[in-house]
This record gives C-alpha cells, structure tokens and sequence, in this order.
C-alpha cells in the first residue's frame, strides 16, 4: 500500500530531515510513527500525500510512484489520502455541515453525493447533531472529529494523521483514538505520528520510530518507550543519547 | 444541470468579490478610465481617418497627357490607370473641357475670350482609395505611354500620412500602458483575495481540488473587474457620444458630422472584450504566480 525505497529528504537550508528511509506499510494496516521532536516523522507524512518530494528515493502509495508524480496527477492522489493534523485546519466561517462537505464540493461532486456522504460521515464521527455549529463553538474533540469526517468524506484507501490528539485531553485523546481505530477496521490504512504514549501502548499495533530521520525500531505490536524488550540495544542507546 | 454545484461556485465568486471592497472598486475604476480613453482613441482614430479621407479625396492626381495623344491613346491610358485596384476613379478631360471649366474658373478675373488658341493638354484626373498610394501610383502612370506629366499635392498627402502615423503610435503607447496598469491593479486585487483566503486555498488543495477548480472563482473575480469597468466606461461614453459629441461637430467646422455616424455597437463589444480580456489575463497570471505548486 504505501512503501519508501531508500528515501531521503534534506531540505534547502540543509536540513537533513529523512536519511536513507526504507518502510513498507500493509494494506489496512495500523501504524504509528514515533520519536522526538524534529526527527521527521511530519516530513515523512508529507511525502505520502506529495506535499514534499524526496531528495532521493522512491515513494509509492497505492501502487503509485508519487515522487515523480506530475503535479496535475497530485489532486487525485490526495482523494485517496484523507489527512489529518493536530490543529484541525477548520474553516472558522463555514459550519461543521460546510467544513464537510467542502471537501467534496471543491473535487466537483455532484450536489446529489454530497447529500448523502456528508451525512453518513458526520454519523460515523458522532457528530450528526452538531452539523449546523461552527467550529469555534465545538471542543477539541469536537472539532478534531470534525477535521477526521473531512479526511474521511472522500472514502480515501489512507489517512495520515499528524499528532492528532496533540491538542486534546487524555479522555478526548482515546476517543480520536478508538475513532480512528474503528475507520481502520473498515478497511482505511491508517498511518500515525504520535508523541502520546498513554494511547500507543494501550493500543499496541505496530510502531515505528525514527531518530534524526532514520529508522531505530520497527515493531509489529510495539510500545511508545524503547525500553521495552524486543528492541535491540543499539536502539536503546540510540534513543538516550 | 446541478443547481447546488452552480451554487457553491456563485457564492466562492460572490465571497472573494466581496472580500475587500476598496480595492474591488480600485480595480474597477482603473479599467474604466483605461476602457474610457481606449473608446475616445479608438473613436478619435476613426474620426480623424474620416477627416483624412476626406482630405485625401479632394488629393487627385493630375495626369497630363502629350500633344501626340489621340482620343483612342486617351482611351488606353483610362483603361490601364482603372484596372489599378488601388484607383477609384479617373475622369477624363480633354483639352476642350479643360478649356472651358478654365473659362468658368476665371470668369470675372480675366477676359477669357483673349485666349485664342487652346493651351491645355488632354488631362486625366485619378483619384486613388488609400492616400498612402498616392505617390506609387503616380510613379506608375508616369510610366504609361503618351503621359508627359503627373502631377499631385506631394506635401499635403506626406504630412497628414506622418501625421497620423505620429498621433496612433503616441496613442498606441499610452494606452499600451493603461493596459499594462489595469492589469497590475487587477492581479493585485487578485493576490490580496488569494492571501486572504490562503488557509482555504491550502485546504482545497490537500483534499484534492485541481488547479483549474482552484483558479475558477479567482480568474472570475478579475473578468468580473474588468467587465464592470468596462460597462461603467461604456456609460460614461455613451453620455458623451449623446451629449458631447453633436456639441464638438457643430463648433468644430472641420469635425465632419460624418463621425456621428460611427457604429457605436461594434466599437462597444471591442471594448466589452478588452476589459473582459484583461481582467482574466490578469487574474490568471496573478492566481498561476501564487498557487504553484
Ligand atoms: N519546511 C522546512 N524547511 C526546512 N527544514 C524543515 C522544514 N520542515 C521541517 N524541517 C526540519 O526537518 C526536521 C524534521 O522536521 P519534522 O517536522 O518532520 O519533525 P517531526 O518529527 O514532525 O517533529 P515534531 O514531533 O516536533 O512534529 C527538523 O529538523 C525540522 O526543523
Ligand atoms: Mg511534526
């Protein structure tokens, strides 16, 4: 589904973000991306919906070469990447009902598909009765699940969320959580970059972590800490210097 | 056909239309003074043509034919100077109509009756369609056979051809860069809507909007402009071409009421089409500039 082959990224000023990256992520997979801040966990999302070409290196997602990808083709790739990110990215003046179907009307849908994916995905977040509220009047929560039912109303194969509960509360954390967990289960390959540890270990799916824009750990059912066994020392260490 | 789909798009259009009013209007308003002084040069231009047509249709070349010619070389001559297609008449006078419209000419200012033999050659009068011919066609009769002099005002047709050449290029500049302002003012417009609908842009492009979807409401936004000035402009001209117009042709003696004739319907959808034209140029390589990706 989504495979990086020897994927680097330096940025212009020099910053190298991503160094020689090799990940393979099965279809409807759960994976989470881990690791300190500034080790490239967001550069790495950015190259799946081509936000970012790699400096070196192939990138695929659904079996498309996105490195090399026209930019006319981009629009299409990203119909097929709902994404999401911790600052929800909402339209303020527009209603969670508008926020929604935004999404849809800006790809040219047709009125009649509008009237029935927007609702089936404010159902499927929970937030049906709220469709007519604007974002300022909704809780974090509130308004990620929002953000997460635009991602979604497109019936994309993938969705990256990057740290999307890093603005919300422990109890709203797991909600987003379980919501994307449940979108998983229906098929939706779900790829996420983390800092939350409560919600990594208590969910146990398969964990990969970067440091300084390479690869230390890659775990089918791993935990947020590197301590734990399984992991090789050299990571360990890595990870404490 | 899918009203709300229309929809949507009206109200994307309406809402950066709406945005930042003043400036909406600053753009407007800078396309109706260029549309406005593109009608006055376009309509100018067309009434000095008629003025210059006129003078140039009362330029003839004279063609003096020699002693030798007889009625049938007469004849030859009008034949071959007609089938010029840059001619529009010759008119023949032979030496005793010369004589005689000389007579009328000078009656009162001289005892014509003293003139006992007749001095005149047979002449032809050629008068040509473009008055820039004026002098290729001269050279070309004078090679004719039996012509022995050609004759036409040399000084006249050159100064009113450079002068007209002088006024269209000086207007041509000038409006080159009115044109060049308006579409500056609209794709300035144009980038503070983009700024201001920057996280909206951004949205659309990471749910996957194409660029031509993208660009729409934007490249709508500068027609609008430039067709809104253009109409204001064309207001504000046919107030003067009602109003003004029969003023300046009955002080102006030389203002031919001919211009009043000029069809304003045509000269109104160029000028529809010049202010739609630059505001979509405008806007599209203001909205390609910020939005590549
Ligand atoms: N647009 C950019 N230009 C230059 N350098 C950048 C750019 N974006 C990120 N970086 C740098 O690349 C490195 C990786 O950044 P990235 O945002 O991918 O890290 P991250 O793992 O997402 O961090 P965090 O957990 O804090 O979100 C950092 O050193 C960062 O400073
Ligand atoms: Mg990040």
């Amino acid at each position: 589904m989504i495979s990086l082959r020897g994927v680097s990224l330096v940025y212009p000023n020099g910053t190298r973000a991503l160094d020689d990256v090799d990940i393979e992520i099965a279809k409807g997979s759960f994976v989470f991306l881990v690791g300190h801040s500034g080790t490239g966990k967001s550069s790495l999302l950015r190259l799946l919906y081509r936000e970012q070409k790699p400096t070196r290196g192939e990138v695929s997602v659904d079996n498309v070469r996105v490195d090399n990808m026209r930019n006319a083709k981009v629009p299409e790739l990203r119909r097929n990447v709902g994404v999401v990110f911790q600052d929800f990215k909402l339209l303020q003046d527009k209603t969670v009902w508008e926020n929604v179907a935004f999404a849809l009307q800006v790809t040219g849908a047709r009125t009649k598909d509008v009237m029935r994916q927007v609702p089936r995905v404010l159902d499927q977040v929970g937030l049906a009765h709220k469709a007519r509220v604007f974002p300022s009047e909704l809780s974090g929560g509130e308004q990620q699940r929002t953000a997460i039912a635009r991602a979604l109303v497109n019936n994309p194969k993938i969705m990256l969320c990057d740290e999307p509960t890093g603005n919300l509360d422990p109890v709203n954390a797991n909600e987003i959580m379980d919501l994307l967990h449940r979108i998983n289960l229906k098929g939706t390959t779900m790829v996420v970059a983390t800092h939350n540890a409560q919600v990594v270990d208590r969910m146990r799916r398969r964990v990969i972590r970067l440091e300084h824009g390479k690869i230390t750990a890659d775990d089918e059912r791993g935990f947020y800490h590197v301590t734990d066994a399984g992991e090789t020392t050299t990571t360990v260490v890595a990870a404490f210097k | 056909m899918d009203w709300g789909k229309l929809r949507f798009f009206l109200n994307e259009v309406r809402r950066n239309f709406t945005r930042n009013v003043i400036m909406q209007l600053t753009a407007i308003g800078t396309v109706t003074v260029m549309i406005v002084l593109l009608g006055v040069f376009l309509f100018g231009r067309e009434a000095v043509a008629r003025i210059g047509d006129q003078v140039v249709h009362q330029i003839e070349i004279s063609v003096f034919l020699d002693d030798k010619a007889t009625a049938s070389d007469a004849h030859d001559a009008i034949i071959a100077i007609r089938s010029d297609p840059r001619v529009e008449s010759v008119d023949y006078v032979p030496k005793a109509e010369g004589l005689r419209r000389m007579r009328e000419r000078l009656r009162n200012q001289i005892d014509t009756s003293l003139l006992t033999s007749n001095p005149l050659p047979d002449a032809l009068h050629v008068r040509v369609i473009d008055a820039g011919t004026v002098a290729a066609v001269a050279a070309h009769v004078r090679k004719l056979p039996h012509v022995a002099d050609v004759e036409y005002a040399h000084d006249a047709v050159e100064r009113l051809l450079r002068l007209s050449d002088v006024v269209g290029k000086v207007g041509i500049a000038i409006l080159a860069l009115l044109i060049f302002t308006a579409a500056i003012i609209i794709s300035n417009t144009i980038r503070l809507t983009v700024y201001a609908r920057r996280r909206e842009i951004a949205i659309m492009q990471l749910v996957g909007a194409s660029n031509t979807y993208i660009r729409l409401p934007f490249i709508c936004e500068g027609l609008l402009d430039g067709l809104l000035g253009a109409l204001l402009a064309l207001a504000i001209l046919a107030l003067a071409r009602w109003q003004l117009l029969p003023k300046i042709t009955t002080a102006l003696p030389f203002v031919p009421a001919d211009v009043l004739h000029i069809d304003p319907t045509l000269l109104a959808l160029e000028l529809l089409g010049v202010g739609a034209a630059v505001g979509i140029l405008a806007s599209w390589v203001s909205v390609s500039r910020q939005l590549r990706v």
